[in-house]
């Protein structure tokens, strides 16, 4: 386990001014309705605009559209997109991990047929990994594909799957063989959301909002040329696509604004020790984990797999991202209103009512905890 | 970055010294004459004064003393006292030198030429060449250096049994003008900045010796480190370790470029917090064993808890940076987390 320290270049500290500039001209604060981190709104429109600056698929090769820089360029456009709390939902996983994962592993078909419309912004993604009796537990996944003339028929039920009745496509993990490890004989399968035999089922999300689904695949049949990669070399794969997911300034900004609020509202009241304390302390920790996380970026560029490292940071933010807001709501005298024209109630409403979520969504704190305890033994 | 030579030589030249019965015998005797030879010898104690290096190699070496639990005063001799004394151009000399910290129970006055008054928890006044303090005058401040000689030493102890003295000054005492921008507050954030490096280097160690113990440690027919619930102690205290060391890093980086106080007040936070959670997750993770003085885990626990008082407790930091924050407003609150000292005045 290690981390090097490093810093922003002159460059990159030029890209974080300009997409700071940026955003001040296109959503300047009052103007649309922040949301918190990578849970923000989707806006075809404002992924469009960002894809147009080339914002969309930053790391990805510029022959598919993309942008030849680097991951951390990437952490500097992608923090300050989420601590502003922009709407980013559209275009969030084909950004962070289905892109990479299509680049890595991709046939020259697939990033023809893929990667240029993620660099537009267009094209959407939802990841299809979780299944009823498949959490944690990656590897027992029961979804299955078996061959049929010219491809596979796919059958099986995905959940939790975010975004599946408005997303393009998912990737899909499967069994196509059975093998003595169960590790093998896994595949990923890119399937189109509109496919037949696919249908919807949405899962009313604890606040209320409907971004939760069920998938129920029926037969659904997947040319050859979607199967991702090399069959049977799924579970390798989605490994790697699951180091995309994680350590990330998604994983410790999600409340950030909940706490910029706190302040911007209380700018004339006087705050008092505790309340400052808390800012201090969670100013300090923003500060450390920010650096931890580019630090993994870093590394990212120079071609290693930080996994574990990856992992001890999400592990350490989403902690981080639940007790501020606990924090927080021990500062204020107030009973949460769901209706209300607050904006700071509002971001606090929404924090309480998704919070539990972040130490759960791409992978929870327990399996992050035994991927960093391997790393530290090696 | 500091040459990976000069780490080599600190590491073994403490290493070499800072053995168990070493550290141990230093707490009965309140001094390390082996280690403090072995310093002297390589000239640790003089990096970013007269032995040349910056204040950057001098941290490097600081955060190496605090891996291997030094029982000396390294911290106070070169960039502390000798800090003070040769930005004030006074004499810096070659032994053992301390520093009045500053507690709010301190009176420290000089009156015609005479350093008088009490200051408490010096560390190692009692083996120091020297005893430096920094003393207000009308809208400046001075440095008084005091020769042992001078002064009355009443023995004292932190938890980790190091030398906290308490001294009492009535005797001469060679006094020049504090160099430009040298008060209190920045005495304070510079004695925080060298626990930061000695508590970095302190948990990294003691992440390293709670892997190890779990390791080798067999219960119900394995190493406890293979049960989850263990497993969880050791990724708290890795957690500690490497978010304390990058703060760590960031404020050395900050303390070579300016005042760094942003960065400093942020890292004493974090390790002061991570000296709390570590330690509480590495002796629970090694049971009874991290209890008993055989075992070396209590020359770093002891010692976190005891730096984390050191200048500055959380309170103080928190408040210090939470204060600055508010004063700032919304708008600056992500770019002070991204631009530390450049954009936000603690």
């Amino acid at each position: 386990m290690r981390f090097a320290p490093t810093e922003l270049t002159s460059a990159e500290g030029a890209l974080q001014r300009e997409v700071r500039a940026f955003l001040a001209a296109e959503l300047p604060r009052g103007s649309f309705t922040p949301g918190l981190g990578m849970q923000a709104g989707r806006d075809r429109a404002f992924s469009r605009k960002l894809a147009e600056r080339g914002w969309v698929g930053m790391a990805l090769p510029r022959r598919y559209g993309g942008g030849d820089r680097s991951a951390v360029e990437r952490f500097v456009v992608v923090e300050e997109l989420l601590r502003w709390g922009a709407p980013v939902g559209h275009h969030w996983v084909a950004d962070r991990q289905t892109g990479p994962v299509i680049n890595r592993f991709g046939t020259e078909a697939q990033k023809e047929r893929f990667l240029p419309a993620i660099c537009r912004g267009e094209l959407s993604f939802s990841i299809g990994m979780s299944e009823p009796n498949s959490g944690s537990d990656l590897a027992s996944v029961q979804a299955r594909a078996t061959r049929a003339e010219g491809g596979w028929l796919l059958n099986g039920t995905k959940i939790w799957t975010s975004g599946a009745h408005v997303n393009d496509w998912f990737i899909v993990l499967c069994r196509t063989s059975d093998e003595p490890d169960r590790h093998e004989g896994l595949s990923q399968l890119l399937v189109d959301l509109r496919s037949d035999g696919l249908q919807v089922n949405p899962i009313p999300f604890l606040d209320g909002t409907e971004h939760f689904n069920e998938v129920v695949l029926r037969d659904v049949f997947v040319p050859d040329d979607l199967v991702l990669g090399e069959v049977g070399m799924g579970w390798a794969q989605n490994t790697s696509e699951l180091a995309h997911e994680r350590g990330g300034p998604d994983r410790w900004l999600s409340t950030y604004l909940v706490v910029e609020q706190f302040l911007r509202e209380h700018a004339d009241t006087p705050l008092g020790e505790r309340a400052e304390g808390l800012l201090g302390e969670a100013t300090a920790r923003w500060w450390g984990l920010r650096q931890l996380s580019l630090s993994v970026a870093r590394q990212i560029d120079r071609g290693e797999a930080p996994s574990a490292e990856s992992a001890l940071v999400k592990e350490m933010g989403t902690r981080f991202e639940q007790d501020v807001l606990a924090a927080v709501q021990r500062l204020v005298d107030l009973e949460p209103s769901p209706d209300t024209s607050s904006p700071f109630e509002r971001l606090l409403v929404r924090a309480v009512l998704t919070a539990p979520s972040f130490t759960i969504r791409g992978g929870t704190n327990e399996v992050l905890r035994s991927v960093a305890a391997r790393g530290l033994r090696s | 970055m500091t040459d990976a030579l000069l780490l080599e030589v600190a590491d073994r030249a403490l290493g070499d010294t800072c053995t168990h019965e070493t550290i141990q015998a230093a707490e009965r005797d309140g001094w390390a004459p082996r280690v403090w030879a072995a310093v002297a010898e390589v000239g640790l104690h003089r990096i970013a004064l007269e032995e040349g290096g910056t204040l950057g190699d001098a941290l490097a070496v600081l955060r190496i003393a605090g891996r291997h639990a030094a029982p000396v005063p390294l911290a106070e001799t070169g960039l502390l006292a000798g800090w003070l004394l040769a930005g004030a151009g006074l004499p810096v000399g070659d032994g053992p030198l301390t520093v009045v910290p500053g507690r709010p129970e301190d009176r420290v006055e000089l009156a015609g030429g005479r350093l008088r008054g009490v200051a408490h928890r010096v560390p190692w006044a009692r083996a120091a060449e020297r005893v430096v303090a920094l003393v207000p005058s009308g809208d400046g401040w001075l440095v008084a250096s005091a020769p042992a000689s001078s002064l009355t030493v009443e023995p004292h102890v932190s938890l980790a049994g190091e030398p906290r003295d308490t001294v009492a000054f009535d005797g001469p005492a060679d006094v020049a003008p504090a160099a430009a921008g040298v008060d209190a507050d920045a005495l304070r954030h510079r004695g925080a900045l060298t626990r930061v490096l000695l508590m970095a280097g302190a948990l990294e160690r003691m992440s390293g010796l709670t892997i190890s113990y779990t390791n080798e440690r067999v219960q119900f027919g394995r190493p406890v480190a293979r049960f989850q619930a263990v497993q969880k102690h050791l990724v708290d205290g890795a957690e500690d370790a490497v978010l304390a060391g990058m703060a760590a890093d960031g404020a050395a980086r900050a303390a070579e470029r300016g005042e760094a106080r942003f960065e400093i007040a942020a890292a004493k936070l974090l390790a002061n917090q991570a000296a709390f959670s570590a330690t509480r997750a590495a002796h629970q993770a090694h049971g009874a064993m991290g209890m008993t003085r055989e075992y070396p885990l209590h020359h770093l626990s002891r010692r976190l808890w005891a730096w984390r008082s050191e200048y500055g407790d959380e309170r103080f930091w928190s408040a210090r940076l939470g204060a600055a924050v508010r004063r700032a407003g919304a708008d600056r609150l992500y770019p002070s987390i991204t631009g530390g000292s450049e954009a936000l005045i603690v």
